[in-house]
């Protein structure tokens, strides 16, 4: 059998076709046909115009996006090495068994039923307002709407904190414990050992991590259309509405591609990492 | 060996009953694609399709819905157009449910065929929005399903004297700030049919807005009336959606805001709007829009289709399924629907929004290129 195998040098390219034609079909070529569009106009023509309006209507709206995201991932690499961190470290067992359990469930939610969810948990007279008031941590009167920015934002960590969490747990527990016993033996507090040992060493994993979520968040829709009633709102939003209201694609893909620009930014920033890191051993 | 006998047996049961059961199940299928939110889905499902399956033995009618607002609309058109540009001979929705805009470049597309003069309940709706959706002519090809409008939606215990005007409206989120909410016009049509109202009732070109001819320089005349309405915005909460500002009026958390009559009745009915809120369709007026019953040109099954829309445009459909399940108004001429109505039934849908408040503040959307002008222009002037 093994032999037949190696004297077809094709088979391998042959068994490659199938992922090859869909990442073609179904990722190259609608990237490159927006890409393309958003330079042109509804004649075909080639134009700057659709970027000029974009900018013109929505250059609030970008600049709220790169705030909103880049606000979501720092924080969720604070509360992703925080989690990771306390399962490392932890000594309550109990407590870390909980933890462990717990953190994982919003992994299985998808944004649009977290949207909904945040809808009704982060309004004025929403459950999370309710039970502050109810246990008098506020006064009814105090009570404000979560529904802008910051509802946003904390759908946003909520749901993508397992998932770097998920990750950067797993790189601290393939650690060497060795260095986390000596530093400890040495004195070292938690928070410190945390800081100075572990997330140093885990750094490539987290990095990974906040990129793909930075990614993903900047292409969810259903969270700032459900839950973000207020002007600016974020660059899906637009998107969504130059096409639906005004069947206008070339401004949709002129968005489109500044959100790849961004996107890509993040990736090339990765990958130099990556490099130059593979130069120095 | 003896395993893979039996994996290939096993398989070839499967194909052959595949093959013996296909002719068993030979009905057609009438596929019904309409826009809008879920109850227009339970529409068709629940009530309108059982009825036809009833009539007709052998059809079974398949529905589905492509989303809200004229977003839903557009997936609808994108479909058609595809099929069309792929040269199909049949195309695989016979049945349409879309917004006016929509019904508009559909025509203008070439993708929907004339029905209206081929059904007997044709000759029952003689309402302009039959004839012109937006400004484009849509004679014979639609038909309305039901006409709905938008109102501000307020609760009277606190609010003894609802405003009658956008003026008095004004007024009082002055004295009662972020106490009323819409959406945008981002987020669904009830908010852009309150702006599209604020527009005829400042720019004093309500007529040309919704008539034409198409003047692009009448834009150059809005920037004071959309700053008015930035101020205005500073006064008001936001709601997210439709839906949204429903379940804001609920919460108690705005007091006053404009929805669609018929999800507003609706929603009280299934108890989720207090049941003592009530409506009022605000001075000089606000728009509403019909939802028009479409054929796609290349239908597969078009005797079925026409049947499927008379049965829909029925008055005594028309009288229990759209005016006493669903509160809307009917697509029909209201004469042809209120013999067949209890007449409680019929005063209820008129209680808040009365007959003569409809001919007078019920507007309808601004012709096609001056709407999205309007759009635009509130997306630079007002939320940038």
């Amino acid at each position: 059998m093994t032999g037949a195998m190696d004297k077809n040098r094709y088979l391998p390219l042959f068994l490659v076709t199938p992922a090859l034609l869909v990442v073609v079909g179904l990722f190259m070529y609608p990237l490159g046909y927006s890409a393309i569009s958003s330079f042109q106009d509804k004649s075909g023509a080639w134009t700057f115009a659709n970027f000029e309006k974009a900018f013109d209507l929505y250059s609030l709206d970008i600049g709220f996006t790169v705030l909103i995201v880049v606000l979501s991932t720092v924080a969720i690499g604070v509360l992703a090495c925080a989690t990771g961190g306390y399962l490392t470290l932890g000594e309550n067992p109990r407590a870390v068994a909980v933890l462990k359990w717990l953190y994982r469930w919003p992994l299985f939610i998808p944004f649009i039923v977290a949207g909904q969810l945040m809808r009704t948990f982060l309004a004025k007279n929403g459950m999370l307002n309710n039970i502050l008031v109810s246990i008098g941590l506020l006064e009814p009167l105090q009570a404000t709407s979560l529904l802008d920015w910051r509802g946003i934002v904390i759908t946003f960590v909520w749901k993508q904190t397992p998932f770097v969490a998920l990750l950067v747990a797993g790189a601290m527990a393939s650690l060497d414990r060795s260095t986390i016993e000596a530093a400890r033996n040495l004195g070292a507090g938690r928070v410190r050992i945390l800081i100075q040992i572990i997330i140093p060493q885990v750094r490539q994993t987290l990095l990974v991590g906040l990129i793909l979520s930075f990614v993903t968040m900047m292409s969810v829709l259903s969270v700032p259309l459900m839950i973000n009633a207020e002007t600016p709102t974020m660059m899906t939003v637009d998107m969504a509405f130059r096409i639906n209201s005004y069947g206008d694609y070339g401004v949709a893909n002129a968005l489109g591609f500044i959100s790849y620009l961004m996107a890509g930014s993040v990736a090339w920033f990765y990958l130099s990492q990556g490099v130059r890191k593979g130069e120095r051993p | 060996m003896v395993y893979q006998k039996i994996i290939r047996l096993g398989i070839a049961t499967v194909i052959a009953a595949g093959l013996i059961g296909s002719p068993a199940r030979a009905e057609t299928i009438l596929n019904v694609a309409t826009a809008g939110s879920k109850n227009m889905l339970d529409y068709v499902t629940d009530y309108l399709g059982p009825m036809f399956e009833k009539q007709n033995p052998g059809v079974k009618v398949r529905a589905v819905t492509t989303g809200p607002g004229d977003a839903g609309s557009r997936k609808i058109f994108d479909k058609l157009d595809a099929q069309k540009k792929a040269g199909k001979a049949k195309w695989d929705i016979d049945v349409a449910v879309v917004h006016q805009k929509m019904a508009g470049e559909m025509v203008q597309a070439g993708l929907l065929g004339t029905y209206r003069n081929d059904i007997k309940t044709g000759k029952l709706v003689t309402r302009d929005t039959a004839k012109m959706a937006l400004g484009t002519n849509v004679d014979g090809f639609v038909m309305p399903m039901f006409h709905s409008q938008t109102a501000i939606a307020y609760n009277p215990d606190l609010v003894k004297n609802p405003p009658e005007t956008y003026d008095e409206l004004i007024a009082w989120t002055k004295k009662n700030p972020k106490q009323f909410g819409y959406n945008g016009i981002k987020n669904g049509m009830s908010g852009v049919s309150f702006v599209v109202g604020w527009m005829y009732a400042y720019t004093g070109q309500a007529d040309k807005l919704m008539n034409g001819p198409y003047d692009p320089s009448v834009e150059n005349s809005w920037d004071s009336v959309l700053s008015k309405l930035k101020d205005f915005n500073k006064n008001v909460s936001f709601t997210p959606g439709n839906a949204g500002t429903l379940d804001m009026l609920n919460r108690g958390e705005i007091v006053m805001g404009p929805v669609w009559v018929d999800m507003f009745y609706s929603w009280q009915a299934q108890g989720r709007v207090p049941p003592n809120m009530k409506l009022k369709l605000i001075g000089p007026g606000m728009p509403g829009q019909p939802m028009y019953y479409v054929m796609p040109v290349k239908a597969a099954n078009q005797d079925l289709a026409k049947k499927f829309i008379a049965l829909a445009t029925s008055p005594k459909v028309q009288a229990e399924g759209i005016v006493t399940n669903f509160s809307w108004y009917p697509g029909i001429d209201a004469q042809h629907v209120q013999p067949t109505l209890d007449p409680k039934v019929w005063a209820k849908l008129f209680t808040d929004v009365t007959p003569e408040d409809l001919a007078s503040k019920g507007k309808v959307f601004p012709i096609a290129p001056y709407f999205d002008d309007i759009k635009e222009a509130y997306e630079k002037k007002v939320a940038n």
